[in-house]
């Protein structure tokens, strides 16, 4: 019991802040970065090209490097992997425009995440590690069901349909998902933020403040339609997720279950065409 | 009790479906019957579940009405209809949840004090204590540290056993009766962990145990997982309650403990009492005795001498009977009367000068010696310049006590050693020592053979005659000249009766 067998200091600092200050430049610089991808995004419209999949590629390795800043706080040797997997998206994005199997490239970038998170302590207190069967399978099962009733919802539209004519697009955006999609935001929402936040103080407002912090991730990004109902759609599932993943993250001490959660909502979500 | 809640969900989703009702529709209200329900009956999980799976049922309502009615007054009522459910159901099960973790409080603290009130030793006590903490507290691991230092208090954890740190967080608390919270123990930079931070943080609250007299103890608490504002409070709570159920057991035991003491004692002064009351009885029976013996030799060698002529020479023989009973008897009275101040708690009346030492134990060795030919009597004079200013009556009374002693306690006869000199021990005190080769007395003993009416029972010395009063005589008697009497003895070896008195040149 570390209340009683554990040395104590009194009059050592208290835990700081969840940013920690040395590393406001390099978070400036990193998001500064990742805005302007995204607003080259925004006037990039839907144009298919090498800088938009430049942008996308920047923004997705971007958010992951910024997860990696935080959960570092920026401690002498973080900014080699932050950049190597930030390139490894980049690239993954770039290579995505090649051909139909060129998506592929971005399951890559999670496998590259894992290395180079092996056997880093502070990786693993965010998350980074494998769960139990059952507490996958609950992501899963979770992620299906908030998706099943994603197309429900959908099919009482007169705008969206479920459409798998194209197997291969299909593909191709589930391997972006589980690429960067999914993984951006488990790993910076989830793991960098939300485990900090947790555990500096409670539950809830952790979960409210980085699900809210997700939502508004979401909510610009440029491939979201603009239409109200897209909207409204896109804050009620996408909240929904989001907690869900911090109340699996809570529960299983792993990113795991909810990355399944997400990547089967988004496995949904990808049927509908407007 | 979740069923049917969840049943009523199902209902009013079907009646709304089947009525087409729009998302701003009086229905949807229904929702949050199934809902009260169960965040009354379930808490917190129950409300907020019920709530989710009402917003979810009404989702394929209001969003679609979004897309075909823009962003009217009705979409948005529809669309804030999705998040009040659940709303109303965590609130509602926040508050049960508090209501009922306030009566498990309750129940716990009674449980606490039912556990320190129960007889048995205190650590038995603090290990249940623990566990009911851990319990209420829905804690990973309890701990009770009571006592005033880490290094010597009792320790009472769950799950058992733990170290205790001298410089720890609990010591910290303990020391200067300061709570430490801790979010996360194993990422604190405070806490030394000898572990990395893990995936689920470790909270971690040690309170000070306060009582009247201060901090008694600590109570040390770890969680996994999440900690809630309501529980730290909880947990305040309970080291309030168990500080004082802690300081109100040890008055409780102290207050045994004292009863059980003054229970032995009265049984002991009693039995003293008792042993006392028998002493006395057996006394006057000997006194009795031994005035009777006296009395009957006067009474009948003076009724001879008044009644028939007797030949000058048997008169003289008795004549001189005469004298050594009235003697005798005048050493019983004496000693009585001594007795009698003694009890009375009067001083004894002391004629101090100086003492020729040698002359007067030369005179009682004599004495003694004619009187007992089957004991071999050796003297040793004193060095030049042992000189002493006492009482002679009582510093012969004394020898006498000392030597008839020594006598019948040596029924086989032997040899009786006395002698007089400076204590080597003791500057300024003159010892006069009688020892014999006797039977001994037995280790257990000695502490009582200079009390009243004690004789020391022995086979080979029960017919001999006395009062038990002797060694408490030579006792008082050396007391009063501020002096003091000891001995040493060893069961068939003999022993060796020490008086020290004041010298001539120390204060008398």
């Amino acid at each position: 019991m570390l209340l009683l067998s554990a040395p104590f200091e009194p009059a050592a600092a208290a835990p700081g802040p969840v940013i920690v200050t040395r590393t406001y430049a390099y978070l400036g610089a990193v998001t500064g970065l990742v805005v302007a991808a995204g607003l080259c995004l925004d006037l990039l419209g839907a144009r298919p090209g090498h800088g938009r999949a430049l942008a996308a590629g920047t923004v997705h390795g971007g958010l992951i490097a910024l997860g990696w800043l935080v959960a570092t706080g920026a401690a002498p040797g973080w900014i080699g992997p932050a950049i190597r997997i930030a390139a490894a998206a980049v690239l993954a994005s770039v290579a995505a425009r090649l051909g139909p199997w060129g998506p592929l490239g971005f399951l890559a970038v999670p496998v590259l995440v894992l290395i180079e998170a092996r056997g880093r302590p502070e990786m693993r207190a965010m998350g980074v590690g494998g769960a139990r069967l059952s507490q996958a399978s609950a992501g899963l099962a979770a992620g299906a069901f908030l998706g099943a009733h994603l197309l429900v919802t959908a099919s009482l539209t007169f705008g969206y349909r479920v459409h798998t004519s194209d197997p291969v697009a299909y593909a191709g955006a589930l391997a972006y998902d589980a690429g960067v999609n999914v993984v951006s935001a488990e790993w910076l929402f989830r793991g960098a933020l939300f485990s900090a936040c947790w555990r500096r103080g409670s539950f809830w407002p952790a979960a409210l403040l980085t699900t809210a912090l997700a939502l508004v991730r979401y909510l610009l990004d440029p491939a979201l339609p603009h239409a109200a109902e897209a909207r409204a759609g896109a804050v009620f599932y996408l909240g929904l997720v989001g907690l869900t993943a911090c109340v699996l993250r809570a529960w299983s001490g792993s990113l795991l279950p909810g990355y399944l959660a997400g990547l089967a909502f988004f496995a949904a979500y990808r049927t509908l065409t407007p | 009790m979740i069923a049917l809640p969840l049943l009523l969900v199902m209902v009013v989703a079907t009646v709304m479906a089947l009525t087409h009702q729009g998302p701003a529709s009086v229905l949807r209200h229904l929702y949050l019957v199934p809902t009260l329900w169960a965040g009354l009956a379930r808490g917190a999980i129950g409300g907020g579940l019920i709530g989710v799976l009402a917003g979810l049922l009404h989702a394929p309502v209001a969003l679609p009405a979004v897309e075909r009615d823009g962003l009217s007054s009705q979409t948005l009522d529809g669309l804030l209809s999705l998040g009040l459910p659940v709303l109303t159901g965590l609130l509602v099960g926040r508050l049960v949840d508090g209501s009922r973790a306030r009566a498990a409080r309750l129940g716990a603290v009674l449980a606490i004090q039912r556990r320190l009130a129960a007889p048995g030793p205190l650590e038995d006590a603090l290990a249940g204590v623990a566990e009911e903490l851990r319990v209420t507290l829905g804690a990973r691991r309890v701990a009770l540290l009571v006592g005033s230092d880490v290094r010597t208090a009792r320790l009472a954890s769950v799950p058992v056993g733990t170290l205790v740190d001298a410089d720890s967080a609990a010591a910290f608390t303990l020391a200067t009766g300061q709570s430490v919270a801790s979010a996360d123990l194993r990422a604190d930079p405070r806490i030394a962990a000898s572990e990395p931070p893990a995936p689920t943080p470790l909270r971690g609250l040690a309170l000070p145990l306060v009582s009247g007299v201060g901090v008694i103890g600590v109570m040390g608490v770890e969680w996994t997982g999440e900690l809630a504002r309501a529980t730290r409070t909880a947990a305040e709570e309970m080291a309030l309650h168990a500080g004082l159920a802690v300081e109100n057991a040890r008055l409780t035991m102290r207050q045994r403990r004292f009863a059980d003491e003054l229970a032995e004692k009265v049984e002991a002064a009693t039995a003293r009492l008792r042993e006392l009351d028998q002493a006395k009885t057996e006394f006057l029976s000997v006194v009795s005795h031994e005035l009777r013996t006296p009395l009957t030799a006067l009474q009948g060698f003076s009724e001879l001498l008044l009644r028939s002529a007797v030949p000058p020479e048997k008169a003289r023989r008795c004549l001189v009977y005469l004298h050594t009973e009235a003697c005798a008897l005048g050493r019983i009275v004496g000693e009585l009367l001594d007795l009698s101040r003694i009890e009375a708690g009067r001083p004894l009346e002391l004629r101090p000068e100086s003492i020729d030492l040698d002359e007067l134990m030369g005179r009682n060795v004599e004495l003694f010696a004619s009187e007992h030919r089957a004991h071999r009597f050796r003297w040793t004079p004193s060095a030049p310049g042992v000189a002493l200013r006492a009482d002679p009556d009582a510093v012969d009374r004394m020898m006498k006590n000392l030597l008839s002693n020594a006598v019948k306690y040596s029924p086989r006869g032997g040899a009786v050693c006395v002698s007089a000199n400076r204590a080597p021990d003791d500057p300024g005190m003159v010892e006069v020592a009688v020892e014999d080769d006797g039977i001994g007395i037995p280790a257990d003993q000695l502490p009582r053979i200079f009390e009243r009416y004690v004789r020391v029972p022995h086979p080979e010395t029960a017919a001999t005659r006395g009062l038990g009063l002797g060694l408490s005589l030579v006792k008082a008697l050396a007391e009063a000249h501020g002096g003091r009497v000891e001995v040493d003895s060893l069961p068939g070896k003999g022993s060796r009766f020490r008086v020290l008195l004041p010298g001539l040149d120390a204060h008398f």
